[in-house]
Parts: C-alpha cells; structure tokens; sequence
C-alpha cells in the first residue's frame, strides 16, 4: 500500500473507533450511581429543584435517546455544554490544553531524551559500578508515586530551602508578557518537571539499558568494531538506531497519554491543566466535560500510534506499510 | 549550553517571587475551582468564597451563629415584623452601590428574588412561603408570606451564604437567567470586594471596593487560589505562604497539640450548629427494632472515640442538639452513656443473640467523605464488633454517598446535622416527609408538633413544643448524636478578624467573607 493511501485509511478507521469509545464511555459513566442535580442543588438538595435540573439537561430522558442526541451532536463536531459551567465544552478543553502539554511534553522529551542517552551508556559496560548504581536508581524512581515525590520536592524546595514557588503555574500577581513572564512560568515548571520525569526517567534508562546491551551482543557489531569503526560511530549507527525500536514503541504509548497522564502531578502542583479539568469533572458528574476529554484523549492515543507506525517504517527498512 | 546552564538556573532562582507590593494582598487557598462566579444557579463550593466577597446580601449568618444569633443585616440595616409574623419590612442601606457606581435599590433586591423563585433556583426553597415582594420606595423592601414561618428569616440568611445573593437588575434584566451573558463570569456586585480577572484552574483575584458602604475593607488585593490538594496547601501555609489555613485543610485532629505549642501559629477553634450523628435505616431488619437502636447507642463509646480521634477536643453530643444553641436543648432528653453489659443484653432481649460464630447480625456503616466522619465510623466498627454486631466500613465518594443515604441504600451512617439557624431543623430530619429524613422515621405526634411550631411566635411556647420533639426522638432514636462539630482553623499571629474568630462575628458578612480581616500592625 502507497504512503498517502495507508495514511487516509488509518485516519478513516479512527471514526469507527472513537464512536465505539463514546458509546463505552457513557455507558460506564452511567453506570456511576449519582448525577449532576445533587451537586448542583446543594445543601437545600430541594428535590422538585433537583428535578427541574434533570429535565433541563436531559436527564430525565430514556439512556438510549440521551446516546442518541450526543452521538449526532458530537458527529456535527459539537462536544455540548458543561452541565456546571455552561460554556461550551471544547472552549474549556481548549483552554486547559497548553498548559498540560507543557507540562508533560516537556517532562516526556527530557525524560526519554535523558533516559536513552544514560541508558545507552551504562550498556556499554554491564555490571560496573555504575551500571548497578543506575539501575537501583531507575527502579527506585521508576517506583515512586509520584505525588508523594511532588511532596518531598515541595517540602525542600519550596518550604525549607525556598528556591522555587510550591505550586501554580504563575505567580498571581507577577508579570503577564515578555522575559519576565516566560521566567516566571519557567520557575513554576521546574519542580512539577522534575517530579514528573524522575518517574518517567527510570522506565527509559531501564528499556534503553535492556535494549542497547542487547544489540551490542550481536554479530554485527562486533563485525563493525572488527571493522575499525570509532566506538563513538559503532554506538549511534549501529547499536543505538537498532535498539530504538522498543523504545519507540513506548515512547508513543506515552505520547498517546500526554493529556491524561499527569492527573496527579497536576493536582499537587494546583497546575491548571486537563488532568485536573478531568478529575473535577468526574467527581462532579459532569457527563458532557468527562466525554469530550474522553474523545479527544483517544484521539491523541490513536494519532500517536499511527505515528508510531510510521516512525517504525523509517527506522526499520524491514517494515513496510 | 553547557557553560550558560548554570547561569540560566542561577538567574531563575535569583528572579523574586513577586515584585514587591506596599499594599496587603491576603491569599485565601481553596480546595475547589469555582464553577462560575454567578451563585444563584448552583450550589458551588469554590465559588462561595469568590461570589461571598463580591456580592451583597439582603440578610445573612456569620460564624456569630455560635453565639446564637440567627440572622444579620447586609443590605439591610433593620428590619421589622408583623404582630402575626406575616410581613417582614426591610430597610436597605442608603448607601449601598453597586461596583459600576449604580445605587443598589429595593427593585434589585425584588428582581433578584423574582427570578430566583420564576427559575426555581436552588435558593427558592428558602423563598417557598413568599406571597409577594413589594418596593414602596428605593430603601424599603416588603416580603409577605401566604402563612407564618419563623424559620424564614434565619434559614434566608444562613441559605443567602450559598446562593442568595443580591444581583443588579440593570445589568442582568436582559438576560435570560443568572447563568447567561457577559457578567457570569465577570461579576458586578455592592460587596467589599472588586472582581478583577480569573486565571482559569489557578486563582480568582480581587481588589478593595474604595467605596464600600461600611467603608473599604483593610486588605487591598483578596486572592483565592486553588489548591487542591491538603497536603500542599499545608506546607505553603507552614512556608508562610498565606496567613489563614481554612478548616477543609486542617491537619488531624490528633496532631493539633503539636500546632498549639507551635508560636508561630494561632490554633482556633470554632464550634457550629451542627452535630455527628449516626442515621439508622429503619428498614433494616435488625435496625428497624427500638431495642436495637437503644443498644447501639449504648455500645457507642463518645469518650473512646473522642481520645482516640479528636484529641479529647469535641464535645460528645447526648443531647438531641448542639451547645450553639443551647436555648432550644431540652436537657431532660438524653441519650444513653457506653454501657456494653446493657447493650449486649438489650441485643439479646431485642432477639438477636448471638450466632455460633458470636455474630448477632450485619450491618454496613458508611458516611460523607470528611475526615472527622472517617474516624468516627472506623471507631463505631469497632465497638460494635465488640458486642457482636458483624459491623463493616463502607466508603464512597461524596456524590455516591449522597445519592445512596437519598435512596436508602444504606444501613448507618455518619451524617451531619444541623440544629440552626433555627429549631425548624428538627422538622427537616425527623418529620415523615422531611428532606433531610433518610431514616424512612415517621411519627404522627412529632409530625404535628413540627409543623405547628413553626407558625408560632410565642418563644417560651415554641421552646416547650421542641422540648416534647426531642423527648420523641430520643424515646425512639432513629437517629444517635455523637459529637457537636468542631471547626480547627490555623492562623499566622497578628492577622485577625477571619470568619472563624470571635473578632469576625457580625463583620465577616458571610460564612466565607473577608470583610473584618486585618493583617498585622506594622
């Protein structure tokens, strides 16, 4: 199959996929006892108040109908409103978006960036010092909640040692545009950063480790050390293009999370990015806002395995699309 | 790059926190991002504090609750009442202007009120008995009701706190609800605050109103900033972040003598017209059987509990009301003190011995996700099990919670009840159709009783029908009070006048106003 062709059938089968996510997402969501009307009433919990909210948003109709309306809806490209704000759903995702992918694209890239690069070199010599010390690390880092490090960073950075802000993204009343703006925005980020990396870090350094070690065994290799090639050229064109690929694969399964993954970060940090729009959402039932993060989340995750995909076809002369 | 790295990061660390400001900024954390900032269409725990500071009210209740006072003025400097308990004449303050520099006039007040009741808003249910509204001049508010309800006011001015607030009809008179145009999410109000912009997810910031009615407020720039999780909001607060750690963060109970030796923290504590109690389905098949009740109201040990979870700081609750308000507390009804001999004959008399296994029978006790009632139930698990009541926890989230106690699905829970403003809350627990009566309790005489009392205004006698209210409760406790609730706040020394403080009462405005805050002197 020719490039352009593999490429539009792939972008096709995504519709298929996403409408059989939405319809498994408001079925799971509706299994969740409890619904909007009570949060939204409050302490009165006025039952013919909470009944006037039912019918105003729907709710009162058959499961099937209320299916119905939001498949056709979201097929004109319309996510709704959300049921507690009342703006339009995409409008809030929107809004979310950039600081959530600064956050976690940021992480990703330095973490598997980082990661490859130690990985790669402890490989080169199994069972050093340095590679038990490296190992033990990522396991350790690879293990962490992340949440409870977000803690132990704000406690010293933020508390004892007051380097670096605790949490936000901004200072609130510090400058909007220019140098000073992008400084401040950069401050905030490190220690969210960190902690989200460290986790991420251990898993690339561990793969990356596996990967390289065992592409430095092959015959070709040592044929190309045998060779006379430089170490330096024998590692980057010949160990480390060839130990990619797994690294790949993962590093698009991560891609495909990057709006989602940082629920917890986000929440230490009080980052205000899609995570946390998520989390609220659900604990508030507010249906139209979980199903559109929904959506959009499983279209990331599609897009970045056909990206994968490609990538692989790059790398890989074996692998034909 | 190598050589700048370390420039860069020292550059970063060296950038200050912010400029510095001659001015006082108080940021308040909270745990929630408001939804919106118009308060009328939904309850909204993050929008409160925003919407409170912004906004004006006709009446309201502060944490002067404690001390018994049921309603204060806002907008409305007094008030008189009829003889029959019928028409309620409101005089608005003069003064009073709207942000825009708008006089705020009784046609706000009539319009805000129309609408609230013509949308059925969740605030209408404190404004069911209204017959009409009337403005005979800007100054002069006039509510009728179709019958007497002298839970009226105080449950207007504790509801006002929530979703009653004051809205300008100039503004809004062209939209088509409180949730639509352009002033949802950029309010204009008559309160002591200005709004100044929303960052989304971060925080909501505000500025003095130079023109205040009672006179600007002392701090110059008001933040509420998002934080949702306690752990963090507590070591900022530790860091000296911000002055004042609301009680939704407040550390274990256990820990606070930790924070009472610590000198440079205020630990204050605010009791409230709420209880702990445990609400028994009478539908289960032990449970629905008196004698069982009385049994595991003598199997619960208040004092354990209150060493075990609270640091010996709550006041264990064997009345069927709370201290707050202590001229309603009919003291001849009590509850039983832990007796587990009594108990666990009572069980044997009730008809459930105990099995070869030494299980009596099951029950599931859950509650609201708060902490205090996280410790309370884990506790009476335990106590139960001791007379051989098969006890287990059950948790959920606080909407499924919620959904479940409405649909009866449960069999004891921890709740919190409420006992004020006005003594109306009993007929709001315990009457046959009562909204808060999860307990599926109905009993004709109390029934009667409840509805009565709240039509008349002879104080002395209303007290003796409230009196005979709990007796009934207490005689047949479909319900068991536990604890009267207990507020720990944290404060920095020097700052005063928060809500939660003697020295805020009557001037907050509101549960989650900031009106009477003053930072340290210089």
């Amino acid at each position: 199959m020719r490039l352009p062709q593999y490429f539009l059938f792939r972008l096709l089968q995504m519709i298929p996929i996403a409408l059989f996510i939405v319809v498994i997402n408001f079925a799971l969501i509706h299994i969740a006892p409890g619904d909007v009307s009570i949060l939204l009433a409050g302490e009165g919990a006025d039952p013919a108040y909470m009944q006037s909210v039912r019918e105003a948003y729907g709710l009162d109709r058959p499961l099937y109908q209320q299916l119905g309306a939001y498949l056709g809806q979201v097929l004109q490209g319309d996510l709704g409103l959300s049921f507690r704000t009342r703006e339009p759903v995409i409008d809030i995702i929107a809004e979310r978006i950039p600081a959530t992918l600064l956050l976690a694209g940021t992480s990703l890239v330095l973490a598997s960036v980082a990661g490859v690069v130690i990985g790669a070199l402890v490989a080169r010599r199994p069972g050093s010092a340095m590679d038990t010390a490296v190992t033990t690390l990522s396991i350790s880092l690879f293990s962490i909640p992340v949440f409870w490090l977000g803690l132990m960073l704000i406690l010293l950075f933020a508390v004892t040692l007051r380097w670096l802000p605790s949490s936000g993204m901004m200072s609130i009343a510090g400058p909007r545009e220019g140098i000073g703006h992008v400084l401040d925005i950069a401050r905030h980020m490190v220690l969210p950063v960190v902690a989200l990396s460290a986790v991420w870090l251990g898993q690339y350094v561990r793969l990356s480790r596996a990967s390289v070690s065992e592409t430095l065994a092959e015959p070709y290799v040592t044929t190309a050390r045998a060779i006379g090639y430089p170490e330096r050229r024998v590692m980057s064109r010949f160990a480390l293009r060839n130990a990619m690929l797994p690294i790949v694969t993962v590093l698009g399964l991560e891609l495909g999370m990057l709006l989602s993954g940082a629920v917890l970060t986000e929440t230490v940090f009080s980052w205000p990015g899609l995570g946390r729009l998520i989390y609220e959402a659900i604990l508030s039932r507010d249906t139209p806002v979980i199903m559109g993060a929904f959506l959009i989340m499983s279209f990331t995750v599609m897009l970045a395995a056909l990206l994968t995909d490609l990538l692989y076809a790059a790398l890989d002369p074996r692998v034909s699309l | 790059m190598n050589m700048r790295l370390p420039t860069l990061v020292a550059a970063l660390l060296a950038l200050p926190a912010a400029a510095a400001m001659a001015e006082t900024t108080l940021v308040m954390p909270q745990q929630d991002e408001p939804r919106t900032l118009s308060p009328a269409p939904s309850s909204d725990t993050g929008g409160h504090g925003p919407t409170s500071n912004i906004y004006s009210h006709l009446v309201v209740m502060d944490w002067g609750i404690v001390e018994g006072v049921a309603a204060y003025g806002d907008l409305a400097e007094s008030w008189d009442v009829s003889d029959d308990g019928l028409t309620y004449t409101f005089h608005l303050h003069p003064d009073a202007k709207w942000h825009d520099g708008e006089p705020v006039t009784s046609e706000d007040v009539k319009f805000t009120y129309d609408r609230i009741m013509e949308k059925g808003y969740t605030f209408s249910s404190f404004l069911r008995d209204v017959d009409s509204i009337e403005t005979p001049d800007d100054q002069t508010v006039v509510i009728t009701l179709t019958k007497p309800n002298m839970a009226f006011l105080p449950m207007m001015a504790q509801g006002a706190q929530w979703t009653g607030k004051i809205y300008p009809e100039h503004l809004w008179a062209d939209e088509d609800g409180f949730d639509t145009g352009p002033y949802v999410n950029e309010p204009v109000g008559s309160g002591p605050y200005k709004f100044v912009r929303w960052d989304k997810g971060s925080a909501v910031v505000l500025e003095a109103n130079e023109d205040y009615f009672r006179g600007p407020p002392e701090v110059d720039t008001l933040i509420f900033r998002t934080i949702p999780d306690a752990n963090v909001a507590r070591a900022e607060f530790e860091a000296g972040q911000f002055p004042y750690l609301p009680f939704n963060y407040a550390p274990p109970w256990a820990e606070a003598p930790i924070f009472e030796e610590a000198p440079e923290i205020n630990v204050v504590y605010t009791p409230s017209h709420f209880s702990r109690d445990l609400q028994l389905n009478l539908n289960h098949e032990a449970l629905g059987n008196p004698k069982v009740r009385e049994a595991i109201a003598y199997a619960m040990d208040r004092e354990a509990m209150n060493r075990i979870a609270f640091n010996n700081s709550w006041t264990p609750g064997y009345y069927a009301g709370v201290s707050s308000q202590q001229k309603w507390i009919n003291e001849e009804a009590r509850f039983p003190e832990h007796d587990k001999e009594k108990a666990e004959a009572l069980l044997d008399e009730a008809g459930f011995p105990r099995g070869e296994d030494g299980w009596r029978f099951k029950v599931s006790v859950t509650g609201p996700n708060i902490s205090d009632c996280s410790a309370i139930t884990e506790i009476l698990v335990r106590q139960l099990r001791d007379v051989g009541i098969e006890a287990e926890l059950a948790r959920f989230d606080q909407s499924t919670w919620f959904s479940r106690i409405q649909e009866k699905q449960f069999d004891i829970s921890c709740y919190f009840g409420r006992y004020g403003p006005d003594p109306d809350a009993y007929r709001e627990h315990f009457s046959t159709d009562g909204a808060r009566n999860f307990m599926s309790y109905s009993d004709p005489e109390l029934d009667e009783l409840a509805a009565e009392a709240n039509t008349i205004t002879d104080e002395e006698k209303r007290k003796e029908m409230y009196g005979r209210i709990q007796e009934i409760i207490v005689r047949d406790m479909p319900y068991i009070n536990v604890f009267e609730e207990q507020k720990m706040s944290l404060v920095r020394p020097g700052w005063t006048g928060f809500a939660v403080m003697p020295d805020g009462f009557n001037t907050s405005i509101s549960w989650f106003g900031t009106y009477a805050v003053k930072p340290p002197a210089e």
